[in-house]
């Protein structure tokens, strides 16, 4: 097993095994795309290696150069090479196929869940004191008006949820409100899903724009409400005195 | 044959195989894994006539419906906390001028106020789900709601952007015929696929189109009617396509692209064969 052809072959063998089920180990398993970016980088070195002198080339080119002519070739070698010549047509043609063939998916949607806020609404601090009775009436405010879909529970689940697309968002996952500033829980409260960008899709949300309906106070009560009930903390950038 | 040879012939297969096989198998990421739920509705094509006054033509049932679950209107006042009807069963077809759709849904009582809805957004824009309400960042488009009530015993082509704009448009081309039968409604609305008006949907075969449903159970309860107004039961954006003719173009270009790689081996081979020489 040696050979330039041969070591290109098993560093790109070895590379994938490297990318697709070792790394995940250690990290989050990655996107297809990005093993196949790295295949090609691998790949590319290899043959700019390969291909710096004239005696490497012929070494590297050789072996496949060797197998498409038939050079010397019979029995088992020669059948493989004419099933290599019948089947790469075919898989043309197949692919051909797949790319062409009216597909019954809908686009692909691409929705970003936590957008940017508005600038006048980064930064702000909730200027309620975070006292028993705040938290309680925020509780009050939050069984009232955002338990039938968001859950009594903090998890999503209220009566309402069923049929939501997308759906409630669930506060007790460490992924949703843990994440994020009062100050963007007050944006997102105030002006519902219409009042997101246009890359969280805001003609699917079904939040409601509560400014119409809640003075600020509540709502910030709420949120204090909605953390403490979910057992949660905001997201702060510094640190706490 | 020796050793060096069968390794030449492996290293060709492997080669060429994991050449296109990669580019099949990495040209895309595999979709997430999603429910059985639909996310679509498709208008099957079929020759001749659609059952488009009939919800309970034969024909209907040999269609695989799409089922939309659905929830109570909370985005805005008045809302309601709990729905009748929970989930539709959505089947559609048409015949390249016509087209139907059948909702199929559970309610235990036949009731006068007892009403459907089918919203598509019109044109390109985006429109919120909910009359396609003003939204703050984006500017949104039209929706075109067509809507059926029991008691009036036809369908009223309507349009809307934002509340309190939802009016019948002035050309009505839209037509429903419901059926109530032992707790199930059957309500098919029909129209032309293209209608020419700008206010309308216009359905082309293969186009994907967004779509969303409504409910209202007319059941009158302590002196009123139970769901009215606001208070339905709604499903959010869905998507709806007419199936396309079949095209048998693509078979033309799968021989073009087999014969592309043919040619391109036998020049290949013959490449290499004359530098071989030279």
């Amino acid at each position: 097993m040696k050979g330039p052809l041969a070591k290109t072959v098993i560093l790109l063998v070895g590379m994938y095994v490297f990318l697709k089920f070792i790394l995940p180990l250690f990290t989050a398993p990655l996107p297809a795309s990005l093993i196949f970016l790295y295949l090609a980088l691998t790949l590319a070195s290899a043959m700019i290696f390969y291909t710096m002198s004239g005696g490497s080339l012929d070494e590297f080119m050789g072996p496949i150069g060797r197998f498409l002519t038939g050079t010397g070739q019979t029995g088992i070698a020669g059948t493989a090479r004419i099933l290599v010549f019948v089947l790469f047509p075919l898989l043309v043609g197949w692919q051909t196929y797949t790319r062409l063939a009216p597909s019954d998916m809908p686009p692909a949607e691409n929705r970003t869940i936590h957008p940017a806020p508005p600038g006048e609404f980064v930064g702000l601090a909730n200027p309620y004191p975070r006292t028993p009775e705040n938290v309680m009436m925020g509780k009050g405010l939050y069984a009232a008006f955002c338990s039938p879909c968001h859950g009594a529970n903090f998890d999503g689940k209220g009566p309402a949820a069923v049929g939501f697309n997308p759906p409630p968002a669930n506060f007790s996952d460490p992924g949703t409100i843990a994440q994020l500033q009062e100050s963007y829980l007050f944006w997102r409260i105030k002006k519902g899903g219409v009042g997101l960008p246009v890359e969280a899709m805001p003609w699917k949300s079904a939040m409601p724009r509560w400014e119409v309906e809640l003075p600020d106070e509540w709502i910030w009560k709420i949120i204090m409400g909605e953390y403490d009930g979910a057992g949660q903390s905001p997201r702060t950038w510094e640190e706490e005195e | 044959m020796g050793y060096k040879q069968i390794f030449n012939v492996l290293l060709g297969l492997v080669l060429i195989v994991t050449a296109v096989g990669a580019s099949c198998a990495f040209a895309s990421d595999p979709p997430p894994e999603g429910g059985a739920e639909s996310v679509a509705v498709r208008l099957y094509l079929t020759d001749g006539s659609i059952p488009a006054n009939d919800p309970n033509a034969a024909a209907w049932d040999a269609l695989q419906p799409a089922e939309f679950k659905l929830a109570p209107q909370v985005h805005w006042p008045d809302r309601i906390q709990e729905v009748t009807v929970k989930s539709v069963k959505v089947r559609g077809m048409h015949n390249g001028q016509e087209m139907a759709i059948l909702l199929e849904y559970a309610d235990q009582s036949e009731d006068a106020a007892d009403a459907a809805a089918i919203e598509f957004m019109v044109g390109d824009k985006m429109a919120h789900f909910a009359h396609g309400q003003e939204m703050l960042q984006v500017e949104g488009g039209e929706v075109n709601i067509w809507y059926w009530k029991k008691e009036q015993g036809k369908a009223t082509d309507m349009s809307a952007k934002g509340f309190k704009t939802l009016r019948a448009q002035e050309n009505q081309n839209v037509s429903a015929t419901g059926a109530w039968q032992e707790g199930t409604w059957r309500v098919v609305f029909s129209r032309p696929l293209q209608t020419g008006d700008e206010h309308d949907v216009q359905i082309t075969p293969g186009e994907w189109r967004n779509v969303a449903f409504a409910f209202w159970d007319g059941e009158i309860v302590d002196g009123a009617v139970k769901e009215r107004g606001s208070q339905k039961a709604v499903s959010s954006w869905w998507y709806v396509r007419a199936e396309p003719p079949p095209d048998n173009s693509i078979y033309g270009y799968v021989v073009l692209g087999i014969a592309l790689a043919a040619g391109f081996e036998f020049f290949l081979v013959r490449k290499i064969r004359r530098g071989n020489e030279s």
